[in-house]
């Protein structure tokens, strides 16, 4: 497969891999072969017709679609003959006998591939004057998809995407001939995590999203590059604004990293950037209600009372949605902060939001992952949290090693939805309901045939806050030893390695509660992050942050966690500012600016220099590239160094890997007693996504999720209950879920409703009275 | 309507025969439309969960091939051949007869819920046209004049199961060859009588 071999088009002598497509062969070497149904990251189908180019046969010249032809030894292709111009003017007059061509009122028109190649192919006039088909228009297939079926041209690209790429196929082809359309089933809506993908891939205007419908023309936009920030896979997208106002996010197609998709979390989780509710002045607390005060005023608050305060305990909690700029420089005002308190080695005062950290596997024995590496391993093994919940894309890298061969070892109880990809999945018979190993790794047989002397990777963090490092440890050295390890630390949040990597030392949120001192004098910031929401530490930490003398929040929003600060710092967000991030596999990355700061918003490391210099230090970035050419010194020995200079040349787009130590001191929960496994599902109840009309809905959806057996144990039969936690009675929907041990429940932790229940204690789920009349969504 | 027990063993007794639980799909839907008359949701909702693809990939496979029926049909569907075998042997006439007897127009089924009509494409009797099947039993070399009287036929006796052989001889003409393996059974639903199915019957 991998010789050159070399082959003719329109006289010009190419050389292509043996087997690779013509179409893409020929795009390689600039000639553009005009096409609808390929797409270079789904499986030909030969459906449209609109890329036949003449090859010679021994039986003469005749037309073959490009797109299912393999390059061979010697062949010779034309691809602007008469004949092929004549079968490109056919084949658009087909294509557009159903199509209505009522491009001025659709979304795609300016960016539309049935406009442009009509253009450039197109016979100029059609001679079918037949009634065209009519459908009603448009149909919602989900919450945040429409359909107009009358523009559709059946290429199947959309139906493929969910099939072979995100595997829901929820929509299909229904009826056939002329009668044939894509739809979904009755009731069976199409809700897929990657739904939006297919507005993106559709080549005419029958799909579109509710969130850009009507909302803009493309020749209006205003586009840049930058990266997602809403997991840490990172993918590169395409930020879309119109009279500052952010319309859209498209996937770009990196090859490292999304390979042109993105789950719809990251797609449209951005309306929040222009809400209502939206903080664009800063507030101080005075008397239970704020009110806006200015810059100057807020930051020399801050001094007086850190002064008032006689040396306080400072302490910062962080969120994932910095940029390593911001990082750096909080990780320079917290050193500064503590200077004179602590000078033990566990002096960080520096606390991550996120219940899942932990030490994870760095350092010289551990090899890290890059996601390149699925395709090349022979076994990949996951035990972790939800994968297609938390790393939508990487569930995506996963499922596309696995249909090009690799093996898929999956362990534990929150894995369930990659179960049925998995090779083997090991549950309740190796996986215990505190997530213990049960069995030796060596002594599973499955698992040692898949992984000894071969190519691994292994995509692993805490399933459960509970979780006990020693259970992973077990394995991971298992692995590390016998296999050729990669390792991914699937700490899912955001930008957490761009904070792992420019903060000296991490807690976590255990550690907060443990270290605080009520009795001591206590300021704490927080920082893009809503600890008091979504956390099983909510409750202390919500505690804490009453029992302290300061707080002082940098966020978005008034949410559960900034309503309790003294001084709300509005900042900015995804468009808004210029930094890097780095995903997991410690790649750099660059997130551009596009949209002006709203009202007087700053970004965080902006109110943190303010801050900094009123306390006396004399620092002075003057922009984010300062700041990040001196961040970037420190990589000055590595091959690329993540500057805004490098990140910008073309060569780099899609981010240079560096390596730098990380220091995370996270110790287990001393208790370990839950029944109830809380998880974090992709929609939420963020004060982002709620924030965001276009999929707020989608994180309202209330469910636990069970096996039968249980089930009968607490006696339930419908599809809809109570579950219930002293005072708490939340209505639910129940999921059987075999594949889950007896007596685990799943419940979600960041979804509205299950704000209070604290899965250490116990709880009852009953069956809801009057089913027939309860709506639960 | 949901399927009982009975109904999903004889489905699962059909999934084994194959090496993927998908490939079953054809004769599942065949399954359901011997219970149904034709492919109705509920059978598309029980038959993605037997198989694990979704409903809605059933339900395209079922939307797809006409003779899975997407609505009710009679007691008896008759489809005539019009393809151009049966076309040129005066298939024309063979389906004006019909509709004069029935007085159904292509694809209409009567008020009693007796006849579907339906006119379709070769149905690989080119050697016996014009052909015409009754509940997808084949009766070849038909003529205008049979064909009235099998409409009478079906109509008056109100037979139980259809047996192609039996058609065939009484109002049958020349047959494409002689397939020399007698055939008893046939089919007492819209649903083609597969033994290997289970929707053959013996008469």
């Amino acid at each position: 497969m991998t010789e050159n071999i070399k082959f003719t088009v329109n006289g010009n002598e190419l050389e292509a891999k043996s087997g690779e497509l013509l179409i893409e062969a020929c795009e390689k070497s600039g000639i553009h072969i005009p096409r609808f149904c390929w797409h270079k990251r789904l499986d030909p189908v030969g459906m449209c017709r609109m890329c036949l180019v003449e090859v010679e046969t021994p039986r003469g010249k005749a037309l073959v679609p490009s797109c299912t032809t393999e390059i061979t030894e010697d062949l010779v292709v034309d691809t602007e003959s008469a004949v092929v111009t004549k079968a490109q003017e056919g084949i658009l007059e087909f294509l557009l006998i159903n199509h209505p061509l009522d491009c001025p009122v659709c979304d795609k028109a300016g960016e539309c591939p049935l406009q442009d190649q009509t253009m450039a192919y197109g016979p100029g006039e059609s001679r079918f004057v037949e009634e065209k088909r009519h459908f009603e228009k448009p149909i919602p297939i989900s919450e945040i998809i429409l359909l107009d079926r009358e523009r559709c041209i059946l290429c199947a690209r959309c139906t493929r995407f969910s099939d072979e790429i995100s595997g829901d196929p929820l929509i299909e082809f229904i009826q056939r001939g002329n009668k044939t359309e894509v739809n979904t089933f009755p009731d069976e809506p199409f809700r897929s995590y990657f739904s939006g993908n297919t507005v993106q891939i559709c080549p005419v205007g029958a799909l579109t999203s509710t969130s850009y419908r009507f909302k803009a023309r493309p020749w209006d936009l205003k586009k840049v590059s930058s990266t997602c920030n809403c997991c840490s896979v990172g993918c590169s997208i395409e930020l879309n604004t119109s009279q500052n106002k952010m319309l859209r996010i498209l996937g770009e197609d990196n090859e490292f990293t999304n390979q042109g998709w993105l789950s719809d979390k990251g797609r449209y989780n951005f309306d929040y950037l222009h809400s209502e509710n939206r903080v664009l002045n800063i507030l101080s607390k005075e008397e239970d209600s704020f009110s806006k005060i200015s810059i100057s005023d807020a930051t020399e608050m801050i001094k007086n009372k850190i002064a008032e305060l006689d040396n306080p305990n400072i302490k910062f909690i962080l969120g994932s949605s910095s940029t390593n700029e911001e990082y750096f420089v909080i990780n320079e005002i917290a050193n500064y902060l503590n200077k004179d308190k602590f000078l033990s080695k566990d002096s960080s005062n520096i606390y991550f939001g996120d219940d899942l950290l932990f030490e994870g596997y760095f350092g010289d024995q551990y090899s890290q992952a890059k996601l390149e590496d699925l395709d090349s391993s022979e076994t990949i093994v996951v035990w972790a949290e939800d994968i297609k919940d938390n790393l939508p894309i990487l569930y995506l890298r996963i499922k596309k090693a696995v249909k090009n061969g690799s093996k898929l070892i999956v362990f534990g109880h929150t894995n369930t939805a990659i179960a049925g990809l998995a090779d083997f999945y090991f549950g309740k018979d190796i996986v215990s309901n505190k997530f213990e190993l049960i069995r030796n790794p060596n002594e599973i047989e499955d698992l040692k045939n898949n992984i000894e002397g071969k190519k691994v990777t292994v995509i692993t963090g805490k399933s459960t806050v509970f979780q006990k490092k020693e259970s992973l440890d077990k394995l991971i050295n298992y692995l590390n030893e016998k296999a050729e390890l990669k390792v991914f630390n699937s700490f899912s949040k955001g930008n957490t390695f761009g904070a792992l990597q420019n903060i000296d030392e991490v807690k976590g949120l255990n550690e907060f509660c443990n270290e605080f001192d009520t009795n001591a004098k206590n300021i704490v910031f927080t920082i893009g992050v809503n600890p008091v929401n979504s956390s099983y530490f909510s409750q202390k930490i919500k505690e804490n942050l009453i029992a302290s003398d300061f707080v002082i929040s940098l966020d978005l929003f008034v949410n559960e966690t900034t309503e309790l600060a003294d001084l709300i710092l509005p900042t900015t967000s995804l468009g808004e500012k210029e930094g890097t991030v780095t995903n997991m596999e410690m790649r750099v990355m660059k997130q551009n600016k596009i949209l002006p700061a709203p009202g007087s918003t700053l970004s965080e490391w902006e109110y943190l220099v303010s801050i900094l210099n009123v306390l006396g230090e004399n620092v002075n970035y003057k922009n984010e590239i300062e700041i990040n050419n001196y961040l970037s010194e420190q990589y000055k020995n590595q091959e690329k160094v993540p500057t805004f200079d490098n990140l910008n040349k073309p060569s780099n787009l899609f981010g240079v890997l560096n390596k730098k130590d990380i220091n995370i001191n996270i110790k287990d929960l001393k208790e370990d007693n839950f029944s109830l496994l809380m998880v974090r599902r992709l929609y939420g109840d963020s004060s982002t996504q709620i924030n965001s009309p276009s999929i707020s809905m989608l994180g309202a959806h209330k469910f636990i999720e069970l096996n039968s057996t249980t089930a009968k144990k607490y006696g339930i039969n419908s599809k809809v209950g109570n579950f219930i936690q002293g005072p708490n009675s939340i209505l639910i929907n129940i999921e059987i879920n075999e594949y889950l041990p007896d007596d685990l429940v799943i419940a979600p932790i960041n979804r509205r409703g299950f704000e209070d229940i604290d899965p250490s204690l116990d709880f009852n789920i009953t069956e809801a009275k009057n089913r027939e009349e309860l709506n639960v969504n | 309507m949901t399927w009982d027990s009975k109904l999903i063993d004889r489905a699962n007794q059909i999934i084994e025969l194959y090496p993927q639980k998908r490939s079953a799909l054809g004769p599942l839907l065949y399954l359901a439309q011997e219970k149904e008359g034709y492919i109705d949701d509920d059978s598309v909702v029980e038959i993605s969960k037997l198989i694990g693809i979704t409903e809605v990939q059933v339900r395209s496979v079922a939307s797809f091939y006409t003779m899975y029926k997407q609505e009710p049909s009679g007691k008896y569907l008759i489809s005539v051949c019009k393809s151009i075998s049966c076309e040129i042997n005066n298939s024309r006439e063979v389906i004006e007869s019909i509709k004069e007897f029935t007085g159904l127009a292509n694809n209409e089924t009567d008020v009693d819920n007796t006849f579907t009509f339906e006119e379709v494409e070769c149905i690989g009797a080119c050697g016996g046209a014009p052909a015409v099947q009754v509940n997808y039993e084949t009766v070849e070399g038909m003529t205008p004049t049979k064909a009235l009287e099998l409409c009478k036929y079906l109509k008056e006796e109100v037979p139980k199961v259809i047996v192609a052989d039996h058609l065939q001889d009484k109002f049958g003409g020349t047959k494409s060859f002689d397939w020399a393996i007698e055939d008893n059974s046939g089919t007492s639903s819209t649903a083609p009588g597969f033994q290997i199915i289970g929707t053959s019957e013996e008469n």
